[in-house]
């Protein structure tokens, strides 16, 4: 079986030759191939170059045409600052309150900011590795981009002072969040990761994320669908139990759990919902490839079928490889045992 | 508790800063005592929340809804500036390298309305700043948020700085979404602290 294969009969619970294990390797390729990061994040060529030699190095299931949670504010005007090797934070938010979002337009992907770079990094995998491995982009989810726009901390306030204007904000996130996933599937993404930690359970109020957040998470993924994408997965870090029992209705295939979700639980609260996760980020910095070996059991143990093993979050750019390989290994040495 | 106190209370849990300056004005018309407002109507909201935090019921926009009513309580019931620090100062900065600082400034929003002095070293803090600081003010804590985790090896800095200066006395406590991952023993800090209110928690048992 392909990559691919692997992961969409995860999504499907259908039989398979053995856990599709998916490292959350975005920077952590630039690092482990001697690339300063500001490179990595501004060209297509070197970003596509990264990623395939991690996948030549680990041998995992999926690649990523990702940068980093400021594509889209930097597109909409947002200004940046560049560290060398890390990944850039908002120096000036494009704008200071919610109801200004009437004067932002939704960016052409095409020519805003570093959204080509996502694209032409996109294409260059796809064309190299075609089906064999999950090609995957990224978009920010609404809750998320409205932070990146206006600060996390005023758009938390928006949210109960200004609900109407917070509302507009959130839709106008959604509109871009669909304009930018379709030219990510137009330019040979298979997927693109709903990334959306903002709406974690650990921020914002389960019923907030019920009644704002669903339904434009919906809407994206409709939208994606419809454009295309085989699945759908959302990336949303911290203790999303609360909220798992309403993925399948926002239309979602695939579910990041973090490593403080226990897999039994969430198999649990959604027994038909493909899962991914959920080792401990910072493992792959302090713990021994032993360990990795160890963790990764168990949670397979607690999972059950339809799961990709994966990190709970990102793959810390320090990681050490040899626990990234660990990850690998366990998938395909649990595999062996079956 | 008397009535108007627990009515403050319940308005700064549910986050209405509106109401809880009403109510708190009620409150000092008949009582001026500032101090009992701070410890049986901001204290206590600041408990009620923690307690709720046990329970997983936990989110930052509650808290900063509290947080945002305490503190405007606070500044009309001290006008002369911060609320007293009676239980103390400590020092909180996000490390060099991570801008993010919603979980600091959530922090020292609810240690300032639980009576500590906080001195905000702000964020992408060099760990010298923060060791400078906790010597210039004679602070009996160090607090270090992180959410990303090249801040990790700057934590694990900040004890052996201290000690350098003489201050093997201050403690230091981690906290934050990459920090939290990891044990005390790793950080080189005496405590990782899952929440706010833990922090809280640990500080208040500190001997001083």
């Amino acid at each position: 079986m392909t990559g691919l294969e692997r992961i969409l009969a995860a999504v499907h619970f259908t039989p398979s030759d053995r856990v599709p294990v998916i490292p959350q390797i975005f920077g952590h390729a630039a690092r482990i191939a001697g690339v300063p990061l500001n490179r990595y994040l501004t060209d297509a060529t070197v970003l596509a170059q990264c990623q395939l030699a991690a996948l030549e190095r680990y041998r995992h299931d999926a690649v990523f045409a990702l940068l980093d949670v400021n594509v889209e504010t930097e597109a909409l005007g947002s200004r940046l600052r560049f560290p060398k090797d890390g990944y850039p934070s908002v120096e000036h938010f494009a704008i200071e309150h919610p109801a200004a979002v009437a004067e932002l337009e939704i960016p052409d992907p095409g020519k805003a900011g570093r959204m080509p770079v996502l694209l032409e990094a996109a294409r260059l995998l796809r064309q190299r590795l075609e089906d064999r491995v999950l090609v995957a982009g990224c978009v920010l989810g609404p809750m998320t981009l409205a932070c990146q726009l206006l600060g996390a901390e005023r758009a938390l306030f928006a949210a109960v002072d200004e609900p109407e204007a917070f509302e507009r904000l959130l839709d106008f996130a959604a509109d871009v969040a669909v304009r930018f996933g379709q030219a990510q599937l137009e330019a040979g993404a298979h997927l693109c990761v709903v990334f959306d930690p903002s709406a974690s359970p650990a921020v914002v109020p389960p019923a907030l994320f019920r009644e704002l957040l669903a339904p434009r998470l919906r809407r994206l993924c409709d939208a994606l669908k419809r454009k295309g994408s085989p699945v759908t997965w959302l990336h949303i870090a911290g203790p999303v139990e609360p909220i798992l029992p309403l993925y399948p209705d926002c239309r979602v295939d695939i579910a990041n759990i973090d490593y403080c979700v226990d897999a039994k639980r969430a198999r649990a609260a959604v027994p038909r919902l493909c899962l991914d996760g959920n080792i401990r980020s910072l493992a792959f910095v302090d713990s021994e490839p032993e360990d990795i070996v160890a963790a990764c059991l168990r949670v397979l143990d607690g999972a059950g079928p339809g799961f990709i093993l994966s990190s709970g979050c990102e793959i810390p750019l320090e990681a050490r490889p040899e626990c990234v390989q660990a990850l690998v290994d366990a998938a395909k040495e649990r595999s062996s045992q079956l | 508790m008397d009535a108007g106190l627990s009515t403050l209370v319940v308005h700064l849990l549910d986050g209405d800063s509106e109401a809880a300056l009403a109510e708190a004005r009620r409150v000092r018309a008949s009582q001026p005592d500032g101090q009992r407002l701070l410890v049986e109507g901001l204290e206590a909201a600041m408990d009620g929340m923690s307690a709720k935090c046990t329970t997983e019921q936990f989110n930052l926009l509650e808290i900063m809804l509290t947080g945002r009513a305490a503190m405007a309580v606070a500044r009309e019931a001290f006008p002369e500036g911060a609320i007293p620090g009676t239980r103390g100062t400590v020092v909180i900065a996000t490390p060099q390298g991570d801008v993010h600082d919603l979980g600091k400034n959530i922090t020292r929003m609810v240690l300032t309305t639980k009576g500590f002095r906080v001195v905000d070293c702000g964020k992408d803090c060099p760990v010298a700043d923060m060791v400078d600081a906790a010597a210039r003010e004679q602070a009996f804590a160090v607090l270090a948020s992180g959410l990303i985790s090249p801040v990790v090896p700057l934590v694990r800095q900040l004890r052996g700085l201290l000690r350098e200066r003489g201050l093997s006395n201050v403690a230091v406590v981690a906290g934050g979404a990459a920090l939290k991952q990891c044990t005390a023993e790793a950080l080189n800090v005496d405590y990782v602290a899952r929440d706010a209110f833990d922090c809280v928690h640990f500080l208040e048992g500190l001997p001083r």
